[in-house]
């Protein structure tokens, strides 16, 4: 049996590739899509175990995931094994990158925390003059994050706030606790907006490309997946100088093949797409392709604090739970001195904090946090991160994966604006902690190494020129017309909000854009 | 001859189904009962540790240290009744070189400075002696390590010990009061092949 020749081949099939598979097929196009992983089945795939019946008790392999600082032995199969993929970073200048690969991708785990960029971020440069603006602003990315949002039952609350734009949102009817309520009024005092959380509730278990985009797809029998597809390049035809598909090996056999297509779409993930292209030696006329690397700096628990009216139990009932987000405050208005742009930052309040935070140990440890049972208030940072060219990743040609293809090598380090912010965000949630008359126990403001919040982006970005970037504000590649590249890859900056919704409404509107550029013959 | 049976054999063969639906049908066999689940126990069910890491006086400095930092409780057992240094003895031993030096140097640490301070083991401290040793466990929490690789291997083992014992069949057995604990604990994702 022959091959088909399909008109578009999809490399990924998480949050960007899934997306790019829903909006093509619905529009009649008969899709290939690889994927590097196997197929899961998240009902079968996992079982309740106590810990005590695992090897590690619980505290996981020491030696298996060095990069992978949210893996624990419950999930430590999720992650993608480093010893088979691996990748190279100067020592003195960690990277964590942290993949998935199963049919899904990424967003078989994510944390659903769903945003959309404003302005701010779409035209940054516009407002404090570094690096670039995007090609696109929110107005051309609105329509298509009102279509995304109801997909993925995005919930939240409409604030009006310009810095972080209201979506199309099941609303959150949700009260605040009276402990949150009072953080609130703190923040408020100091021009700082609290809103509640936004999470995509997807379907069941999931919020996946799984579950809320590959079954639609199938559906219109325009799909084809084929799993455990380790791409190793892309094709060129000599005579066009046109992509014409994708070599690829089969993840257990390594047995190698060739997959046509008219278009080729990328959405492998940032650095995985970013590796499959410079390893095909293509879309690089502007030499930016791997550059201009950035993501957001986390410090998770930057403020650990503990509130005294709810120490042994004396606060009635639900007078401290839940959490909410701040969206970024700095540099709208107002220039601050020691940084550009801003940071943002969740919370939650009632948990009892960690036992690492009390000095003590032994039984006045278990007397203290019994004392403190439901006290805790804790925040997370995510700060924007620059993007600079010097941040980049290219291939290192010594070192290859399992199945033979040379793996990337990543140089990334946050510079003194992101350590600045870090500080003055810091700054700020305890002076809030204080204010409200809560004890700051810890407090910490140095980032967690690049890589770490799994936002990495901007390796393949959109520009208006050839020149400066590697895609067209379509997705488009400058240098090929037939290839796509719709993750993360393409952002130009990040700022402080999680991607994937950003992610999936510009892979929705880059589809749209194919679709049509091929029902008028002109790719 | 065999072979010639073996052709006759197959010979029948299509012509016996057509002879079976003749046969009145055969009533239906008694339902078998169904086998009891098994039930399988964990190596510490049944078995000893074989510590093999650390020397016999890191060990026995190790036990000491176990026993302060997570002490029984009625009703509670602690590290030591958990075989948290057992343990220990083999994550260390798993582990990437870094943390096994940060252990073993930690652990001699310890020794030594009881030595100079007490002329006495650790493991042979009293809780006074002992506690007068452990006092960066004393100092405010910070999330950059100690300098220190004394008080940088407590840290460490304030929490990993901890873990390890909240985590332990026994402690979960004695929670579930001498009963083998059964169910919960968190979901764990499968190899998936």
């Amino acid at each position: 049996m022959a091959a088909t020749n399909y008109d578009v081949l999809i490399i990924g099939s998480g949050a960007s590739g899934g997306m790019a598979a829903y909006t093509l097929t619905k529009k009649g196009i008969k899709c290939l899509m690889l994927d590097a992983g196997p197929p899961v089945d998240v009902q079968n795939n996992q079982v309740s175990k106590p810990a005590w019946e695992l090897p590690y008790r619980g505290l996981g392999n020491p030696a298996r995931l060095p990069h992978v600082v949210q893996a624990n032995e419950y999930n430590a199969n999720q992650w993608v094994d480093e010893k088979q993929v691996p990748y190279t970073h100067d020592p003195n200048s960690p990277f964590n990158w942290v993949r998935v690969r199963y049919v899904g991708g990424k967003s078989l785990f994510w944390s659903r925390m769903s945003f959309r960029l404003s302005d701010y971020e779409f035209k940054a440069k516009d407002y404090d003059g570094f690096g670039d603006n995007w090609p696109i602003s929110l107005a051309d990315l609105a329509p298509y994050y009102d279509q995304v949002e109801p997909i993925f039952r995005v919930r939240g609350r409409k604030e009006g706030l310009k810095q972080l734009p209201d979506g199309n949102f099941i609303e959150d009817t949700t009260s605040w606790s009276p402990a949150v309520q009072k953080f609130i009024g703190e923040a408020s005092k100091r021009n700082i907006a609290v809103t509640k959380m936004r999470s995509s509730l997807g379907r069941g278990q999931l919020a996946s490309s799984l579950n809320l985009l590959l079954p639609d797809a199938l559906a219109t029998g325009n799909l084809t997946i084929i799993p455990d597809a380790v791409v190793r390049d892309i094709t060129v035809d000599k005579n066009t100088g046109r992509v014409n598909g994708a070599n690829f090996l089969d993840r257990h056999s390594s047995r190698e093949m060739h997959a046509k297509a008219k278009v080729v779409v990328l959405g492998a993930s940032c650095l995985e797409s970013t590796r499959i292209l410079l390893n095909s030696g293509i879309a690089n006329s502007s030499g930016a392709l791997g550059h201009y690397l950035h993501d957001q700096f986390y410090i998770t628990q930057c403020v650990q604090a503990v509130m005294p009216e709810v120490r042994d139990k004396t606060a009635p009932a639900g007078y401290a739970s839940g959490g909410g987000y701040i969206p970024r405050f700095r540099n709208l208005q107002t220039k601050e001195k020691d940084f550009l742009r801003g940071y943002a930052f969740d919370f939650s309040a009632g948990s009892t904090p960690d036992a690492k935070f009390f000095p003590l140990y032994g039984k006045a440890l278990d007397d203290a946090l019994e004392a403190h049972r439901g006290t805790g208030f804790s925040g997370t940072c995510m700060g924007s991160v620059l993007p600079r060219f010097e941040n980049h990743a290219r291939i290192n040609k010594d070192v290859t994966d399992a199945w033979g293809i040379p793996v990337l090598h990543i140089q990334a380090r946050y510079g003194s604006n992101e350590f600045n912010m870090a500080k003055d965000a810091i700054n700020t949630m305890a002076e809030l902690c204080r204010a409200c008359g809560w004890e700051v126990l810890a407090r910490h403001d140095q980032p967690l190494p690049p890589g770490y919040s799994i936002h990495e982006v901007g390796t393949c970005r959109m520009g208006d020129s050839p020149k400066t970037s590697v895609l067209n504000k379509w997705n488009q590649s400058w240098d090929i017309k037939n290839l796509f590249v719709v993750d993360g890859s393409s952002f130009v900056t990040a700022g402080s909000q999680n991607p994937t919704m950003t992610i999936l409404s510009l892979s929705m509107r880059a589809s749209e854009y194919l679709a049509e550029q091929m029902r008028k013959n002109e790719l | 001859m065999r072979r010639r049976r073996f052709i006759q054999a197959l010979a029948a063969a299509p012509a016996a189904p057509a002879l079976l639906a003749q046969q009145p049908a055969p009533a239906p066999a008694p339902e078998a009962p169904e086998a009891a689940p098994l039930d399988f126990s964990i190596a510490d069910e049944g078995a000893d540790p074989v510590s093999k890491f650390f020397s016999a006086r890191q060990f026995a400095t190790l036990k000491r240290l176990c026993d302060l930092l997570m002490p029984a409780a009625p009703g509670s057992p602690g590290a030591l009744e958990a075989r948290v240094p057992e343990f220990m003895d083999f994550l260390i031993g798993d582990a990437p070189v870094q943390r096994q030096q940060l252990w073993l140097s930690g652990l001699d640490g310890l020794e030594y400075q009881s030595q100079t301070r007490f002329r006495k083991a650790f493991a042979d401290t009293d809780a006074t002696q002992a506690d007068t040793l452990l006092a960066p466990l004393r100092q405010p929490w910070s999330f950059e390590p100690p300098n220190d690789p004394g008080a940088r291997l407590l840290a460490a083992a304030k929490q990993d010990v901890r873990t390890a014992t909240f985590n332990s069949f026994e402690r979960n057995m004695a929670a579930s009061g001498g009963k083998r604990p059964r169910g919960g604990g968190g979901l764990y994702w499968l190899p998936v092949e």
